[in-house]
């Protein structure tokens, strides 16, 4: 089950649902338009590899905004610190920003229960863009659980946001080569 | 509703969701991580969506670098299904941070189906990726309403399948 933007009001004055800053004027009928933060990532180098660590820059987002190219990947953070305990967020693009070609993730639309932070955006475009901070990018929808809760506790937990891949860690701690089989 | 890792833990007990091989260590908060099966298929030329020739690499453990503009399909190692939820296919945070789509825009599995998932694989930059790895997760959804099983064109896969949809090319 979903919830409503109402029962979304509700979560955020129990203290269920974290949304700071929060306001009311960004609650829709059943999810919460979140912001673009101030931050911007992007890998140093073209050629990507799971297994080591890509070197990324900090590249500078002010008001003048920044034109995104189709050939690179980009990592924002939210302007919102957002996250649940008890509701599982599930995070996709404004239509405004779909009809612009800007995806703001990658296949990855689940955030973890439990997981509470500026998330990383992974942002990418069809064409050209120019994206500015501040400016309202995509939605965040809250999802029922069923079964016994167990929360986030993960690798991108207590990391300033925008934060790079961490893919190379499954490689140098076993986790790519353990399996209970 | 989206079932935590302790009921998704339950039911692969109690039959009632097919991760297999299961293990425990690859569970999130609310769903499995899945990994890449050794094989990956690319286009080789151009052709109208009834006529594509595709080509099957085998990958070592030197990995395979995924380019840009090129569709890919891959394979889940596990077989994955149910039928008492819906599967979602999605990617994992890590991978997508560097910008590898898992699927392209069909991430709904259909109830009652188990297979070895398509991948879909579109990559924004060059991308090396491993046989094996965990790349992506699926998670699991309580229905509402008689479920209808899955007998369609591609239920049962234990390969890449393209696309059979010869109605696309009509």
């Amino acid at each position: 089950m979903i919830l409503t933007g109402s029962e979304i009001k509700r979560a955020v004055y129990d203290g269920d649902i974290i949304i700071e800053p929060f306001s009311h004027a960004q609650v829709g009928p059943n999810s919460y338009d979140f912001r673009l933060g101030n931050r911007c990532k992007t890998y140093v180098g073209e050629q990507l590899d799971c297994a080591i660590e890509n070197r990324t820059r900090a590249v500078p987002f002010g008001e003048q905004g920044l034109l995104l190219r189709p050939d690179k990947v980009y990592l924002f953070n939210t302007h919102e610190k957002m996250g649940s305990q008890r509701f599982v967020p599930i995070i996709r693009g404004r239509s405004s920003a779909g009809r612009l070609g800007i995806f703001i993730n990658i296949t990855a639309d689940l955030i973890d229960i439990g997981s509470i932070n500026q998330w990383t955006l992974q942002l990418h475009v069809v064409e050209p863009v120019t994206v500015y901070p501040g400016m309202l990018i995509g939605q965040v929808t809250f999802w029922v659980p069923q079964g016994e809760i167990v929360l986030y506790t993960g690798k991108y937990g207590s990391l300033l946001s925008p934060v790079a891949s961490l893919s190379h860690r499954d490689f140098t701690n076993g986790t790519h080569r353990n399996a209970c089989h | 509703m989206i079932l935590t890792q302790r009921r998704i833990c339950d039911e692969v007990q109690n039959g009632n969701i097919i991760l297999d091989p299961f293990c425990v260590g690859q569970l999130n908060p609310n769903s499995y991580n899945y990994r890449l099966a050794p094989v990956i298929a690319r286009r080789t030329g151009e052709g109208d969506t009834t006529n594509i020739q595709w080509e099957e690499l085998t990958v070592g453990p030197e990995g395979f670098l995924l380019e840009p503009r090129r569709l890919y399909l891959g394979l889940t190692e596990e077989i994955i299904g149910s039928r008492r939820y819906t599967t979602t296919l999605l990617g994992r945070s890590s991978i997508g941070r560097l910008g590898l789509f898992l699927n392209v825009t069909a991430d709904l599995g259909h109830v009652g189906s188990a297979s070895r998932w398509t991948l879909e694989l579109k990559v924004v930059q060059p991308l090396r990726i491993y046989p094996r790895m965990l790349i992506g997760q699926v998670a699991f959804w309580g229905n509402r309403g008689a479920s209808i099983d899955y007998c369609g064109r591609y239920n049962g896969d234990l390969h890449w399948a393209s696309s059979r949809d010869g109605s696309l090319g009509a």
